[in-house]
């Protein structure tokens, strides 16, 4: 096999002499292979800063949140409420211990006479206080808690480095929607960018703010006491919730999700693997158009070059010499579209994460694991392989008679 | 008698053609000895171009048998046939069929690569066939780059590259200039005379056909006439 050398000299000067041909058929090849790459690097990114997320959000915990889960289009359009009879039923419920209820919306802010449009969380401080400290994580970088009752808010790490221009201070006034408020704290990074670019205050302020009625929430956490069973308290919650509902709408339908933290890092999984599987199977179609570019050049060239064929097995080359130098040349097409698409993949990956940190609407960092790069590339290869083979074998084929017979 | 180079045991070869059948050769014996220098003649549409692809042994027979050094080519595979066919033939073209991709050097060398020489012998002996061809200064053009004879004399060169028994030219002559043709033929004329090489020429210019010892007139798929002419250069005069 020392000829799989000079097969491979042969087969990369064939490529050079028709080379705008070669490059747009790699081309095609780059751009499948860009798809697949970028794309799995921002899921496998999202998918990372999620889990972290969870993780962050800390273990025994049930979430209750408006909409069906299992209808997860519901969940973004956050219509229904958690309305107040419907918190007092989850205070009573066995097992619970506290519960802290949250809303939020976005907001324009000022800050030294810039405005920005953050997101604003109400949080019913009284009650979370203890629940964000001991369970969450949550510590003060600078400054205290703000006080109930009072016109105070602490903001996130976000928020006092990155957003605005200036660095926001304790002490200094923000303006929110109009009305001023003191900050008085600064919080330590909470785990995830999304939640440092929160400017956090108590609940009836927030209501106040945001007319949002009183005593109602977008979602609640509830924090069980010690002792029970995590799932039970979620069932009875759920339960009670269902049967105020029910007396109030006189329907079935769950409006709302009861779920733990465990559930929900689940569900979050499986939604991304779905959304993942998706990704791949679109762009493997750009991947195989790419691959039928290559067999259809790796056609045209064998049209062209059948008499050289000829001549090469009029002077004693075996089909496996024939067949190996156009696979050879088909594997060299995949494998430089391999490698272009995996470049530009990666550097589009970035571009995306860089232009997250600057503007903080999706935070995550893009994950490029060497196995993707790895994927691409040999991927890219067994395509170019894989659609080089019935071309190549067509060649290889070719009786030396015929192959010389054709003289224009 | 020694054993024949190639031998033809009554060669048919009829092509179907949708309805038609087309029998290009009709029952052809022949057999030529090792350092013969024969000519093969005929007009064209004459089956001369099947009896070039039977002698090279690039196409079978549909009746009869082929022998190449005495072996029947029909019981070959087809990669065992290409490995015998590179070891003991050469072939000249009339259009030179280099690879256009390649340099002169790449040209002559390979046919060694296919019977699996070594980089560096294949590289050395194509260099001393190209230099003797008096092509020393063009070893790395590619044949675009080159004139008609030197392409043919590349193409010569890659014929006697793997030091065949038998070489068998189409027409070499024919896309060249008379005097350019004359160093042709005198270049097989020596390879013939010096190696004991046989040589097989087909043409339909009788000046070439003159250079060989035989000539085999075919006509309508059959030999006609087989008259031995002296080896003397004709077209000299």
């Amino acid at each position: 096999m020392a000829e799989v050398k000079e097969y491979f000299y042969i087969a990369t000067r064939n490529l050079r002499t028709r080379s705008l041909r070669s490059w747009l058929t790699i081309l095609g090849i780059v751009i499948g292979v860009f798809l697949i790459i970028s794309l799995l690097c921002l899921s496998e990114g999202i998918k990372a800063t999620i889990t972290q997320q969870l993780r962050a959000m800390g273990g025994e915990m049930i979430f209750i949140m408006p909409g069906d889960l299992s209808n997860p289009l519901s969940m973004f359009m956050g219509g229904a409420k958690l309305e107040k009879e419907d918190i007092e039923i989850i205070k009573k419920t066995k097992g619970v211990d506290k519960v802290l209820t949250m809303s939020y919306q976005s907001v324009v802010s000022r800050y030294e006479g810039e405005a920005k449009t953050i997101f604003l969380a109400g949080i019913s401080w009284e009650e979370g206080q203890e629940i964000l400290e001991k369970f969450q994580g949550w510590s003060l970088e600078k400054g205290n808690w703000p006080l109930p009752g009072r016109r105070e808010v602490a903001v996130g790490q976000q928020v006092a480095k990155e957003i605005f221009k200036e660095e926001v201070k304790v002490g200094k006034e923000i303006i929110l929607k109009g009305k001023k408020f003191e900050i008085v704290g600064v919080l330590n990074s909470l785990g995830s960018k999304a939640d440092d670019s929160y400017i956090y205050l108590d609940m009836p302020l927030y209501q106040d703010l945001t007319g949002e009625k009183k005593g109602t929430a977008q979602m609640a956490m509830v924090k069980i006491k010690e002792g029970s069973d995590l799932d039970k308290v979620a069932e009875d919650v759920k339960e009670n919730l269902q049967k105020i509902r029910k007396r109030r709408a006189g329907t079935e339908v769950a409006d709302f999700s009861v779920i733990t933290s465990e559930k929900m890092g689940d569900i979050a999984g499986s939604i991304l693997a779905v959304i993942q599987f998706a990704i791949v199977a679109f762009a493997s179609i750009a991947i195989v158009v790419g691959g039928i570019g290559i067999m259809n050049t790796m056609f045209t060239s064998i049209r062209e070059r059948t008499r050289e064929i000829g001549i090469m097995k009029a002077i004693g080359a075996k089909n496996l010499a024939i067949l190996s130098i156009f696979l050879i040349e088909a594997g060299i097409i995949g494998f430089l579209g391999g490698i272009g698409g995996t470049i530009l993949g990666v550097l589009f990956a970035k571009l995306i994460e860089f232009y997250g940190q600057v503007h903080p609407v999706f935070y995550f960092s893009a994950s490029i694991s060497p196995g993707l790069i790895i994927f691409g590339l040999s991927f890219s290869l067994l395509v170019g392989c894989l659609a080089g083979f019935f071309p190549a074998r067509r060649a290889a084929k070719l009786r030396p008679v015929e192959a010389l017979r054709r003289y224009e | 008698m020694p054993e024949p180079v190639i031998k033809l045991e009554n060669v048919w070869k009829i092509y179907q053609l949708d309805k038609v059948e087309l029998v290009a050769l009709k029952g052809i014996n022949l057999e030529v000895a090792p350092g013969a220098f024969v000519s093969i003649m005929g007009p064209s549409g004459s089956g001369k171009s099947t009896l070039l692809n039977m002698i090279g042994c690039l196409d079978f027979p549909t009746r009869g048998k082929v022998f190449l050094k005495g072996e029947n080519i029909s019981l070959l595979t087809e990669n065992q046939l290409s490995q015998l066919r590179g070891k003991t033939i050469g072939f000249v073209f009339q259009e030179f069929n280099l690879l256009p991709n390649l340099s002169a050097l790449e040209n002559v060398m390979l046919p060694m690569i296919f019977q699996g020489m070594s980089e560096e012998k294949r590289r050395e002996r194509a260099k001393r066939l190209l230099v003797s061809m008096g092509l020393g200064e063009r070893i790395f053009h590619q044949s675009p780059e080159l004139s008609a004879g030197e392409r043919q004399r590349v193409a010569i060169a890659r014929a006697f590259a793997n030091n065949p028994e038998l070489v068998i030219a189409d027409e070499p002559t024919g896309n060249l200039d008379s005097v350019t043709g004359k160093k042709i033929m005198e270049i097989l004329t020596d390879f013939h005379k010096e190696e004991g090489k046989t040589i097989i020429v087909v043409t339909h210019d009788p000046n070439i056909a003159n250079y060989s010892e035989e000539i085999i007139n075919i006509k309508d798929g059959q030999i006609v006439a087989n008259h031995l002419t002296a080896s003397k250069v004709l077209w000299q005069k």
